[in-house]
């Protein structure tokens, strides 16, 4: 294991921001982060990059105790850390030099990280021309200067075109080939899916579920099938589970979709030309997250909890 | 700490409004003045205003980089800089030593730019340029002291504009840099002496015109720097507050 936190307790104020958090991550992994807002996902990955230093229980980086070698960690925040009146080449110099980097090794280290995040053709202009997805990729720069093993990323993909988002996945896709670990925190269920063997769902500083994406998936999330056609369905299939509207068509959520979907066959073969469409609706990690967190709007809450406690003025 | 004093030297050197309140508005102001001033004067009296006016501008407008101190820090803290760094090996101490001695050599660039005007274009006496030299660095320190505690004290950019402006030109007013001293009714010359202005501006003088005394000197020296090691003292005092609101 790489990183080996464990009954990771902090607070916010009076109210608890994390509550006995416990994981495991290996090493050279990508390791998922989600949660609603104020879940306390940041606050985990702040005390990770000993940026929080108040809080309770053990974290062991490479079997060193967490803080001992911020030198081994790049931090890349939810915020643009960027000094906009400077260039992409300044702030990679400023941050390489926060590490000891120097002379001709912080030069080249400064060519290879803009390559990477592909802004060699624009190292010289002011931060403050780049569009949204630039700055969020020397966001990501600044931080593998000094060429960390461990990256922690805060909803680096926050506001950006797809083209940079794209991009950012496959500067990802190269870390971890390269043997880097990563943790990665979104909202995105889909960038969790695309990007992670691991994930851990976080709910009011709780970690609630957490494991290999596949596992999750198969443990908490149930299969559908999706008809649409112009014949009324067959009752019976109401004993396979749940029918729902869904755009035009029926949804049926079912643990076991080929006899539905023999059942919807059957129906349809004297007419083949009305069944529009048959499908197995693959599960998605949004479902799990749903089911796992509700639907209810967090911030709603949270400002109703802080009313009833007389607000934080 | 390099790292950060090499990227705020940078961004100061960069900053053209900046160079406008440090520089270019300090010369428009000084040349306005005397102008104005030293219509229809004699030579002498002329002498004398010009010997004022220079020196009077030069301590007025070093107090306004404590603006420039506060948006940087406040930046920095709400921004998300201050937190990112301490994921960095750079300690706390030396992040606020980066950010503070470049001022120190702002301000210091200011004096000389301004007092090297007053020798160019008015031809300024500057009889005791050793007691000059260490007035300029005891009085940066002054203003980058106050200016670090102004900086780590204030919840707002605005609210840290606000009273800078007050320290600068409440401060100028009541210590003579606009009107000689003398002119001013007695209570205001009592008052005038709490404040740092007034030391630097009248030792400041002193010092042009080859009338500094070693006592004077030395009192003004550590009326200086006693301003300047209270704003530290404050700064010390609010930064592990600063730092906490900045980590989140």
């Amino acid at each position: 294991m790489l990183l080996q936190i464990e009954q990771v307790t902090s607070w916010y104020g009076k109210n608890e921001a994390l509550k006995q958090v416990s994981l495991s991550i290996s090493k050279g992994s990508c390791y998922g982060l989600v949660g609603p807002n104020g879940a306390g996902k940041s606050t985990l990955l702040k005390i990770l990059a000993s940026i929080i230093l108040d809080y309770q229980g053990k974290i062991q980086i490479a079997n060193q105790p967490n803080g001992s070698q911020k030198d081994q960690i790049g931090y890349v925040p939810q915020e643009i850390c960027l000094e906009q009146n400077l260039s992409a080449i300044s702030n990679l110099y400023f941050f390489g030099r926060l590490y000891g980097l120097r002379g001709k090794e912080l030069r080249k280290r400064a060519a290879e990280v803009l390559e990477e995040i592909g802004l060699s053709e624009r190292g010289k202009d002011k931060v403050m021309k780049y569009s949204g997805g630039m700055k969020r990729r020397l966001n990501i720069g600044c931080a593998l200067m000094h060429g960390p093993k461990l990256i922690i990323m805060d909803e680096p993909t926050v506001g950006i075109d797809p083209q940079s988002r794209s991009y950012i996945f496959q500067m990802i896709a190269r870390l971890k080939k390269k043997g880097c670990t990563i943790i990665y925190a979104t909202h995105y269920m889909e960038e969790i899916e695309k990007l992670c063997d691991g994930v851990a769902f976080i709910d009011q500083g709780k970690i609630i579920e957490h494991g290999a994406v596949n596992e999750l998936l198969q443990k908490h999330a149930i299969p559908s099938v999706f008809v649409k056609g112009n014949q009324a369905l067959p009752e019976e299939l109401d004993r396979f589970g749940k029918v729902t509207n869904h755009h035009g068509g029926y949804l049926i959520t079912t643990n076991t979709p080929i006899p539905v979907m023999e059942a919807v066959l059957h129906r349809y073969q004297d007419e083949p030309e009305e069944l529009i469409q048959l499908e197995i609706v693959r599960p998605r990690l949004e479902d799990v997250f749903f089911s796992l967190t509700g639907n209810e709007l967090r911030d709603d809450k949270k400002a109703l909890q802080e009313q009833a406690m007389g607000g934080k003025w | 700490m390099g790292a950060v004093f090499i990227l705020e030297m940078k961004k100061n050197l960069q900053d053209r409004g900046l160079l406008f309140w440090m520089v270019i508005l300090p010369i428009i102001l000084t040349v306005l003045f005397i102008t104005v001033f030293t219509s229809g004067a004699e030579k002498i009296a002329k002498q004398e205003i010009i010997t004022s006016i220079i020196p009077g501008y030069t301590v007025m407008f070093v107090f306004f980089i404590i603006i420039s101190m506060v948006s940087t820090f406040i930046k920095d803290r709400d921004l998300g800089m201050t937190a990112r760094l301490a994921s960095t090996p750079l300690s706390s101490k030396n992040y606020l030593l980066g950010k503070w001695i470049p001022y120190m050599f702002m301000v210091c660039i200011q004096i000389i730019i301004l007092f090297g005007f007053g020798k160019v274009v008015y031809d300024v006496q500057m009889k005791q340029p050793i007691l000059l030299f260490y007035l300029s660095i005891a009085l940066a320190f002054t203003v980058t002291g106050l200016g670090l505690a102004m900086a780590l004290l204030v919840k707002t950019e605005n609210m840290g504009i606000a009273l800078t402006q007050v320290i600068a030109l409440g401060g100028a007013l009541l210590s003579g840099l606009w009107v000689p001293i003398e002119m001013m009714p007695e209570i205001l010359q009592t008052v005038a002496t709490f404040l740092p202005q007034y030391w630097a501006h009248q030792s400041f003088q002193d010092a042009m015109h080859g009338t500094l005394m070693l006592e004077d000197f030395f009192t003004s020296l550590l009326v200086l720097m006693a301003f300047g090691c209270g704003g530290f003292l404050l700064a010390m005092v609010r930064y592990p507050y600063f730092l906490k609101q900045a980590r989140g």
